[in-house]
């Protein structure tokens, strides 16, 4: 799944490196001239035949394939691979032709030496131009183009305003998964060009229609816009709104579960909701692609992920600090991990003062304030385990408390809050420390038939998910007409040369 | 209403509003008669073109209305006027200059959410403030409300019983007392759960309170058992919750494992 190219700010930093360095490379290319199995053109080409095979057969399955190609290939293209793709797809100038061709910036005189030995070729057979969904997806390529540089994002926003109008004019069904990908498209503009907030009600408006047409595709990648606007413009309330005014489609692609998902997480989190923010950002990371493939969403998500682990009382595995592609990118987090651990107040501020830029790059800094009262319950939870009577005094200069008085209410607070067994007698000043609860119960009960009903739900799902190709039954109900007809025949030769081949068989015995 | 009216009145409401003592009862007359001209002139909820000075007009009424309301005392009003002027202040932040009364009227917002128990609300609206985390420690108003949630999250009480004095403007006052009703509430319940008794003098301390008669009062409406010759008070502590297996339950759930795995052979 490579079309997961996640858009969180890092990556963004990160997506126009990769560009640069692609571009770089393009140059690189087009110098030693390396022969790359298929030219980027040709690809391009290929997957126009396969959208139409697409519509023709009513399959959307070609589409998705051509689909999940997208990035890796829009990394390739450029102006004049785009160019010689049009040129070949529509042999006749037409209206389709000259409204593609002027997106593009005039070709050089060097390129049109070039056309002219070609040219004369195609002529000999008259292809028919390709379905609308071919132009559609040679509009996705351009617009990606497009976002390649920064002199062109005012032009990507009107390419995609004027694509989705055409789009939604032809309003053909077999459109809609690539409906979804140019809705992504028509974002990345808005957000290149800086002006996200302005997409919103264009947004709102095709989620409504496309929630009508059952346009599960579309509905989930607007779904997923919507909720970036808001959560990038902290609008909480309104995305928790839509959260519960929607119903996110099941059919969804993973890729579009994994973002709806960290949106949701990141939405939980930010209403104290910790264990279903957990649960989110858990599927998220779940459905992500690998990371190799995605490392910018895939440290988003930890990020968020680690936090909110942090925030639930728990510490997070000490792996992901060392997973090759988060190593660097959570130490900062690590750092935090290790404070909240240790109970330290002090260490804790220190290292939040010192990432504070990092944090609230990230958005994660209200959170991680948060993090304080977690540290002193850490702090509380290791001392009563250590210590089965404890006077206030020193679990005040352990954790470095301001006062006697505050460490009596907080250790009272710890107590109501179940953080710790115990009770505090004041006439004494200390604490008692009481047994840890035992770990059998109803409880581990509970969590032991969420289990089993998850494992069970996965094997009704992946029955559910099984695929037969349209048809094919018929040629096994032919293979077996034709095995039934075979054997009917086998019989009656073995009938009829029975009496032959006793003799035979008999003579051989 | 004609236009030189409305300005009339809202001079006059300036006027009124700004007077030591406020006049409370003529502002709220005031205000009222306003907001009909407003919604005449379409300015109470703008959509579109309007005046700027216009817009800064129906900022300053509304925030006076705000500020009204609690000194009213009126919650329910406060959050209508909060909601109203949410509009100045987001979508219209681009154009209007900035208010002096803005971050006031939002940390109040804040109070009172911490005040009805919202948390997750109270976040909410922190996230969704427009401005970067070191501002809002830099930014009295805000520091504030959101100091008092990290002393309340943290069990630190005594530390908002001690910013009750600090508040940056005469309305958080108001917030003040429900606030301490809030903390004392908090406080009995972590000390039913962390002590078995208590002198009585201390759980006066502990309970910000001064007269052992409102403690007794406290006490009593607690349900705690308070035995005034040793002068302690004993918490009737929650018997241990009996375990008993949820038949019901295993019944029901070793029922539907049975229905799914013959699905599966």
């Amino acid at each position: 799944m490579p079309d997961v190219e996640m858009k969180a700010a890092d990556k963004a930093k990160g997506d126009k490196k990769d560009e640069k360095k692609d571009e770089k490379k393009k140059e690189e290319e087009e110098k030693v001239v390396v022969k790359p199995p298929p030219t980027p053109a040709a690809e391009i080409k290929s997957n126009v035949a396969l959208i139409e095979r697409g519509v023709a057969t009513m399959e959307p399955r070609f589409t998705h394939r051509v689909l999940r190609t997208l990035t890796a290939l829009r990394k390739r293209a450029d102006d004049k691979v785009l160019r010689d793709v049009i040129e070949e797809l529509y042999p006749k100038a037409g209206p389709v032709k000259d409204s593609l061709l002027s997106w593009l910036p005039p070709a050089g005189p060097a390129d049109h030496s070039m056309d002219v030995d070609p040219a004369p070729t195609p002529t000999k057979t008259a292809t028919p131009e390709p379905v609308p969904e071919g132009e559609i997806y040679l509009r996705l390529q351009m617009i990606h183009n497009m976002h390649k540089s920064p002199e062109t994002y005012k032009k990507s926003i009107e390419l995609s305003h004027e694509t989705v109008d055409k789009m939604q004019a032809l309003n053909r069904r077999s459109m809609d998964p690539i409906a979804a990908k140019l809705w992504y498209a028509l974002e990345r503009s808005y957000e290149l060009g800086g002006q996200l907030a302005d997409a919103r009600p264009r947004f709102l408006a095709a989620q409504r229609t496309a929630s009508l047409r059952h346009d599960d595709e579309t509905q989930a990648s607007l779904i997923n816009r919507l909720l970036r606007s808001y959560v990038s413009y902290s609008m909480y309330d309104q995305a928790d709104k839509l959260v519960s005014k929607t119903t996110f489609p099941t059919s969804a692609g993973n890729p579009q579960f994994a973002r709806y998902h960290y949106y949701l997480g990141r939405i939980k989190a930010v209403q104290l909701n910790y264990s279903e923010a957990h649960t989110n950002l858990q599927q998220a990371i779940r459905r992500a692609p690998p990371a190799k493939t995605a490392p910018g969403f895939y440290q988003a998500v930890h990020k968020f992920f680690v936090v909110v682990e942090l925030l639930m009382g728990e510490i997070p595995d000490r792996g992901i600090f060392r997973h090759p592609v988060l190593e660097k990118a959570l130490n900062a987090y690590f750092e935090i991990v290790k404070a909240v651990r240790t109970g330290s107040l002090s260490q804790f501020q220190t290292t939040l003062s010192k990432h504070a830029a990092q944090f609230e790059a990230d958005k994660t800094y209200t959170l991680i304030v948060r993090l304080r009262q977690n540290v002193i319950k850490t702090g509380i939870r290791r001392l009563s385990l250590a210590y089965s009577r404890i006077a206030l005094r020193d679990i005040c200069v352990k954790l470095h408390l301001d006062s006697e008085e505050d460490a009596e209410y907080i250790v009272g607070k710890a107590i109501r809050d179940g953080v710790i067994e115990g009770r505090i007698v004041h006439e004494s000043g200390w604490m008692e420390c009481g047994a840890q609860k035992g770990g059998y119960g109803p409880e581990v009960g509970d969590v032991f038939s969420r289990r089993i009903g998850y494992c069970l739900e996965l094997h009704n799902e992946s029955v559910k998910a099984m695929r037969y190709p349209l048809n094919a039954h018929r040629k096994e109900l032919a293979a077996a007409e034709g095995a039934r007809e075979r054997e009917r025949e086998l019989a009656k030769e073995i009938e009829e040369g029975d009496l032959d081949d006793d003799e035979g068989l008999g003579g051989d015995f | 209403m004609a236009p030189h009216k409305l300005a009339a009145l809202y001079s006059d409401l300036q006027k009124a509003f700004d007077a030591h003592p406020c006049d409370i009862k003529r502002c709220g007359s005031l205000l009222g008669q306003l907001k009909i001209g407003l919604i005449q002139a379409g300015l109470l909820l703008p959509s579109g073109e309007h005046k700027l000075e216009d817009l800064v007009v129906a900022r300053d009424i509304l925030e006076i209305g705000a500020f009204w309301s609690i000194r009213a005392k009126d919650v329910p009003s406060f959050d209508r006027y909060f909601s109203q002027l949410q509009t100045f202040y987001t979508d219209y932040s681009s154009v209007l200059p900035p208010s002096k009364r803005e971050f006031p009227i939002r940390g109040l917002n804040l109070i009172r959410l911490l005040t009805q128990n919202r948390i997750a609300d109270f976040h909410t609206t922190l996230e969704s403030l427009p401005l970067p985390a070191d501002e809002i420690n830099e930014n009295p108003y805000l520091r504030h409300p959101v100091n008092l949630e990290r002393w309340l999250m943290e069990g630190s009480y005594s530390k908002v019983w001690n910013a009750r004095a600090e508040a940056p403007a005469e309305e958080y006052k108001f917030f003040v007392d429900s606030l301490m009703g809030t903390i004392r509430n908090e406080i009995a319940s972590c000390e039913e759960t962390a002590y078995e008794s208590l002198p009585l003098k201390d759980a006066a301390t502990l309970l910000f309170f001064t007269s052992k008669s409102d403690l007794l009062r406290f006490a009593e409406k607690r349900g705690w058992e308070v035995n005034l010759t040793a002068a302690t008070i004993t918490f009737a502590r929650k018997s241990e919750e009996n375990m008993e297996i949820p038949k019901q339950k295993l019944i029901a759930a070793n029922l539907a494992y049975a229905r799914e795995l013959e699905q599966i052979v």
